[in-house]
């Protein structure tokens, strides 16, 4: 691991350029090919920017365009195949399997669109299994967790008990609870009808207004433009990143 | 889980049974009669008068022995008939095999026993009249022997009564030693070393078919025990496989929230584990039942539960999960949670 080494370039969108005070997700030249049986294909080919903390970032493309790939890599579920990618000031690219397990549990908070709450276990008891792989669970601020999300009165009900709403808030809630540096979310409205995806968009502008550091796929225009920028994808390539400023609300 | 208490149970019937298997079989055999036969060295002569006791004292406590006399009388009709001399109540115990319709009674010292066949030479079966070297005797015979053999053809009396009336000795002692070959050999070599002047043989169809079937039967034991566990065995690989293919998505679930592979391995393990430890529980206590009722019904007497097979079947549910979790942890190993977790 070692703390990342950022330079400025404005000029040229394919170089890194960040602040070292305040990036909390930094890729420079970041590749990922993936080898199969048709040969090598290029999922993500020599992406470079950067998010700086407490920013909202959309990660908007076409199916195809690399999103999942990033995602995954800067989720740690993967690892690039060239460049470099920082979270939080170290190189992730160079840790081992282990030390990405832990990394992970440490640093991001994972909002899924298809929620992936364990069907057998009660909304408190999925929170609570995000608490037990990082550290100690803690019922009581577990607890607190589903409230803060609004959810405190179905905290023993289970997954298939609640509405596709409640089930999203709980994986926010999940998401929270280690209180990670970073929150991904994968289509996280995705799976919703308006009312509920009106409940999430608030509840993600009211974390992002709390500091959160949010890092969103979506396709969804209205999603996008909650935030502050968007990173736009197009066959593995950055096509188009502002760069990442200090905490200036781009909304309107 | 089922298949888990399946394989428990059944370890656990068998090996209870096996336990018991050797003691309950030799029993078995017992009541096939003796198994070692003792005769005068010369032939011409009979027994001496002490050596039933001499073989009793030699064979041990737990033997059975009974001795027999022989001579050849005609009935009132006139047809010569094997009269035997023996004691019943001894008889009684050491061929428990024969079909006696009414044993006699030690109160009347001239009953009789008739065999099946041995009925059809004598015009009246209460009142028996024989003769032997010109002298006549009359017994009462009470009850009818079937054994499909040589028994059948003869008339039994008690043996007081048959030497004072034919004057002959017994010339043969049926001895019943329990348990397996090597009782019975050791047994023979005793007699041999003990009572002087006699010849010891085994019945050795008895005693070799014995040892044959116990054999067979240790090894049938052994090959459904393992038969059941490797069925079992499959189907526990089949069912955990099963289940983690179910749960990947459970697994990579964890995975994403910073399970390592090392902790959801121990997860899983402990799982099995737990699965294989419930199994064993609800097994003794089935396979016990099992072994109870099934030795009840064969053996006509009850098996109770061994603590001691209770090792034997962990070790043995603890291989088949370690088994069957083969696959599943390799499937676990293989694991990609950003596929999993996308849909695909």
């Amino acid at each position: 691991m070692k703390v990342v080494k950022q330079s400025l370039a404005m000029e040229n969108p394919t170089d890194l350029e960040t602040r070292p005070d305040c990036a909390v997700i930094a890729l420079n030249r970041v590749t990922r090919e993936y080898t199969g049986h048709a040969g090598t294909v290029c999922a993500l080919d020599h992406a470079s920017f950067s998010i700086v903390a407490g920013e909202w970032v959309a990660i908007t493309g076409p199916s195809g365009s690399g999103k999942s790939t990033l995602v995954n890599l800067i989720g740690c579920l993967d690892r690039p195949t060239d460049g470099e990618l920082h979270i939080d000031g170290v190189d992730v690219a160079t840790m081992s399997a282990t030390e990405l397990d832990r990394f992970r549990a440490d640093k991001i908070g994972f909002i899924f669109q298809q929620f992936h709450l364990i069907p057998y276990l009660s909304a408190l008891e999925n929170v609570m299994l995000a608490q037990y792989f990082h550290s100690m669970t803690d019922e009581k601020e577990a607890r607190s967790a589903l409230e803060r999300v609004g959810l405190g009165q179905r905290a023993e009900h289970l997954p298939s008990e609640l509405s596709g709403g409640e089930q999203q808030r709980v994986c926010i809630a999940r998401a929270l609870i280690n209180n990670p540096p970073i929150l991904l979310a994968d289509e996280p409205t995705g799976n919703l009808d308006a009312a509920n995806q009106k409940i999430v968009a608030e509840l993600l502008q009211d974390l992002h207004a709390h500091g959160h550091t949010i890092v969103m796929v979506t396709h969804d225009p209205e999603m996008a433009a909650l935030a502050q920028r968007k990173i736009a994808l197009s066959h593995g390539k950055v096509f188009c990143h502002p760069v990442g400023g200090p905490m200036i609300s781009l909304r309107k | 889980m089922i298949a888990l208490t399946v394989s428990a149970a059944v370890a656990t019937a068998l090996l209870t049974l096996y336990a018991d298997l050797d003691s309950k079989l030799h029993r078995e055999f017992r009541s096939f009669g003796a198994n070692i036969v003792v005769t005068a060295a010369d032939s011409g002569k009979g027994l001496a008068a002490d050596a039933l006791e001499q073989v009793r004292a030699s064979a041990g406590p737990d033997a059975q022995a009974a001795e027999f006399g022989y001579a050849v009388a005609t009935t009132d009709r006139g047809t010569p008939v094997v009269v035997s001399g023996t004691d019943f109540s001894a008889v009684q115990k050491l061929n428990s095999w024969w079909k006696v319709d009414a044993w006699p009674s030690s109160v009347d010292p001239n009953s009789a026993l008739l065999g099946q066949r041995a009925a059809e030479f004598v015009a009246d079966e209460r009142t028996v009249q024989l003769t032997f070297a010109d002298r006549p005797i009359v017994l009462h015979g009470v009850g009818r022997l079937h054994t499909g053999g040589d028994e059948d053809s003869r008339i039994y009396m008690p043996m007081a009564v048959f030497r004072t009336w034919t004057g002959a000795p017994p010339s043969l002692i049926e001895v019943q030693i329990p348990g397996g070959s090597a009782q019975v050999d050791a047994a023979i070599a005793r007699l041999r070393q003990t009572v002087p002047g006699v010849k010891v043989a085994p019945v050795r169809q008895l005693v070799e078919g014995e040892s044959r079937i116990v054999d067979k039967t240790h090894a049938l034991m052994y090959g459904a025990v393992l038969l059941i566990a490797l069925t079992v065995a499959v189907s526990v690989l089949a069912t955990l496989s099963a289940s983690v293919l179910e749960r990947r998505r459970d697994f990579a679930l964890m995975k994403a929230l910073g399970g390592s592979q090392s902790t959801l391995m121990a997860m899983f393990l402990l799982e099995t584990l737990a699965l294989a430890l419930g199994g064993v529980a609800a097994g003794f206590v089935i396979g016990s039942a099992a072994a109870w009722a099934i030795s009840q019904l064969n053996f006509h007497t009850a098996t109770l539960p061994h603590l001691g097979v209770v090792p034997l079947v962990l070790l043995l549910n603890v291989l088949i999960a370690a088994f069957a979790a083969f696959f599943p942890v390799r499937v676990l190993r293989r694991l990609e949670p950003a596929a999993l977790l996308k849909g695909e």
